[in-house]
């Protein structure tokens, strides 16, 4: 097999669409660990290092695959995808409106590993602002991969895009709720 | 010596709704009979001083000048401190603590006294910019410093003074959170990575002391050290303005000189009831230590107590002072800026031990765990003062506490157990 | 002996506890979460000291070389 038909051949788009699957997992594994970080759960069930450590992993891990799922896209002949489009949200030609999405979720996933990165070295108040982005980016990056699916989605695609969005949203619920006791107590 | 009297405007009132009454003094208040406007106060002292750093800050040490605002703090190392380029000079007027109205007084009565003084100041220290924080429920004090502000800069004195508003709370007065709030956010204190002499407003030293602090220094500059001196004693020279019975039915601002005994400053029964000396967050002290103490830093350091904000507030008649104490708790509880959790849970918390205490024969070990909890913990000096009194409260009236534990106040006030 | 102390910005500090988590041996949690900070960092613990700063979610803690004010 020559590289030409590698590029040709439909193993980029499996890996880019197999990528695109494991991302949204680890994303969202990643931002229900988040909210996990700042909850007050008790430390003997559920060490508070614990919630931090395997949330940076699992967002270490998640950038790979991000990384990886924009590398197979654009890398990829079979469609239309320059460098550039991966990261400027509109001017693509193939499915532009998801493609755009999928972009701009990349953009405030970079702004968020970059400030996280460089924690240390800047103030905590505008570090929090960029990191709340991960939010939108993992809510963009869900919509993106349902709609720009190139087939019908199957049981199982609906099953994990229902799923990621049900396990995040209990963790939001569940943080917003610890949120307002907190104030009321406070207050 | 005769003084005449000076009602401050009825805007500016106590707790009870009555404006203190500000006596004539020897120094700092010897001018009030003539009005706060800038001619009286010329005619009567002549022109502004006008002193290198070098020579202020020698001087101030010379007759060991602190601050008062209630930390006492050398006038001299903060002076030293910011002596270096694009100092910014903070009057602080806003006198947050409830039952002190002698900035208030000075401001009111005699402006100029304490405008000479950070004049004097800003010229040491080789700047024009210069704040006066003054309190935000007081318009007509504002009026007031405007206007003398106006005389001034038409009789020629080029300083850029700005005002501004404290919040009308406890904290505002507080150095952080002054500067906060000439930084144009909440008027609440932060934590501090430098002391502000060092880098304060804008990253500049800020040379931040009490209105009554600069009002010494301008009189200080004016005088000499020597002249500093006539009043007071060898050891501490100069006088004090005091508040007295800042939170009840005739308030009262005096300056008295250092060495005057307090025999000569209370009534004859205000000396046999305990009296808490220093502020809301000062300390009791029992009516068998009063006739022994001067008006001293010292002495009244040595009596287990400090001279604070110079505010004496004898207990009521008949009132009990654990009583007091867990009202005054009750307050200072609702009045923490709530930025800091120790003080936000600690002090509440502590608010409401002492109401079981006193109501309920609750437990005085946790009055002092909680007491304990609070010191230090904090961005500002907030928990640490309330703990400061509970616990001379706790030092001085023991048989009170053991009786309020078996269910009777000696004090004999009636229907507060169950 | 290099001692440091740990400092505690009280307004950022919002009781997360990993502080007490990572090092046990010189803060502790009070009834409501926040840190009291007990001891002075010596060198066996500064490395973990290190740690919580860093690990603290707010950013809360300082280290400072110094020596321990008395208590």
């Amino acid at each position: 097999m020559s590289g030409g038909d590698f590029m040709n051949g439909p193993m980029l788009w499996f890996a880019n669409r197999g990528t695109g699957v494991v991302l949204l997992l680890l994303l969202t594994l990643s931002t229900v660990l988040g909210v996990l970080s700042t909850a007050r759960v008790s430390p003997r069930i559920w060490p508070r290092m614990l919630s931090q450590g395997l949330h940076r992993n699992v967002s270490m891990l998640a950038v790979t695959f991000l990384a990886a799922h924009v590398v197979t896209a654009v890398v990829d002949t079979f469609v239309d995808i320059r460098w550039w489009q991966a990261f400027v949200p509109f001017g693509g030609t193939y499915k532009p409106v998801w493609l755009g999405l999928g972009a701009l979720s990349l953009d405030l996933l970079i702004a968020v590993t970059v400030t996280s990165l460089l924690r240390h070295r800047m103030s905590h108040r505008p570090w929090r602002a960029v990191h709340v982005l991960a939010y939108a980016a993992w809510g963009m990056g869900l919509l993106h991969g349902i709609q720009i699916g190139t087939d019908s989605p199957s049981a199982w695609d609906a099953a994990l895009n229902y799923g990621c969005i049900g396990v995040v949203s209990v963790a939001v619920i569940a943080r917003v709720g610890v949120v307002a006791r907190s104030t009321a107590v406070a207050s | 010596m005769t003084s005449a009297t000076t009602a401050l405007p009825t805007a500016v009132q106590n707790e009870e709704g009555l404006p203190p009454v500000v006596s004539q003094g020897p120094a700092l208040l010897a001018g009030i009979g003539h009005g706060p406007g800038l001619h009286a106060h010329r005619d009567r002292i002549g022109p502004a001083p006008r002193l290198g750093a070098q020579e202020l800050v020698e001087l101030a040490r010379e007759v060991d000048l602190r601050g008062r605002g209630g930390a006492g703090f050398p006038s001299a190392i903060k002076l030293a401190s910011a002596a270096r380029r694009r100092a910014v000079v903070v009057v602080n007027a806003s006198e947050g603590e409830p039952a002190s109205h002698k900035d208030v007084a000075l401001m009111t009565c005699a402006p100029h006294v304490v405008l000479d003084g950070a004049a004097a100041v800003a010229h040491a220290l080789g700047t024009r910019e210069v704040h006066v924080v003054v309190p935000s429920e007081l318009p007509s004090l504002r009026l007031i410093v405007v206007r003398a502000v106006r005389e001034r800069a038409i009789a020629g004195e080029r300083l850029r003074v700005r005002l501004h508003d404290a919040a009308p709370r406890f904290v505002a007065g507080q150095a952080q959170a002054v500067l906060q709030l000439l930084a144009g956010r909440e008027n609440l204190p932060v934590t501090a990575r430098a002391p502000e002499a060092v880098s304060g407003h804008r990253g500049r030293p800020t040379l931040l002391s009490n209105a009554e602090t600069f009002a010494h220094l301008g009189h200080l500059a004016r005088v000499g050290a020597a002249g500093y001196a006539v009043h007071g004693t060898a050891d501490e020279p100069g006088t004090t303005l005091l508040t007295l019975r800042g939170d009840g039915w005739d308030p009262e601002v005096r300056e008295v000189a250092f060495g005057t005994p307090l025999t000569e400053v209370l009534a004859q029964d205000e000396l046999t009831r305990p009296l808490l000396l220093g502020g809301y967050h000062g300390t009791w002290l029992r009516p068998g230590q009063l006739p022994g103490l001067t008006v001293s830093r010292k002495g009244i350091a040595a009596a287990g107590a400090s001279i604070g904000a110079g505010v004496m507030l004898p207990l009521a008649q008949g009132w009990c002072p654990l009583v007091r104490t867990a009202a005054l708790v009750d307050y200072l509880a609702g009045q923490s800026a709530g930025r800091c959790g120790p003080c936000r849970n600690g002090l509440p918390a502590m608010a409401e031990a002492l109401q079981d205490l006193v109501h309920r024969g609750g437990p005085v070990a946790r009055v002092e765990e909680l007491c304990g909890l609070v010191r230090g913990r904090g961005a500002c000096a907030h928990p640490d003062g309330t703990a400061r009194l509970v616990a001379s409260m706790l030092t001085r009236f023991p048989e009170e506490v053991d009786s309020h534990s078996l269910g009777t106040c000696r004090s004999g006030q009636p229907g507060m157990f169950g | 002996m290099s001692e440091h102390q740990l400092r505690v910005d009280w307004p950022a500090c919002t009781a997360h506890g990993l502080c007490a988590e990572l090092l046990p041996e010189v803060v502790s949690l009070d009834e409501w979460g926040y840190p009291i900070v007990h001891e002075a960092v010596t060198g066996e613990v500064l490395a973990m000291a290190r740690a919580a700063v860093k690990a603290c979610p707010t950013l809360a803690l300082r280290l400072i070389p110094a020596a321990p004010r008395p208590a």
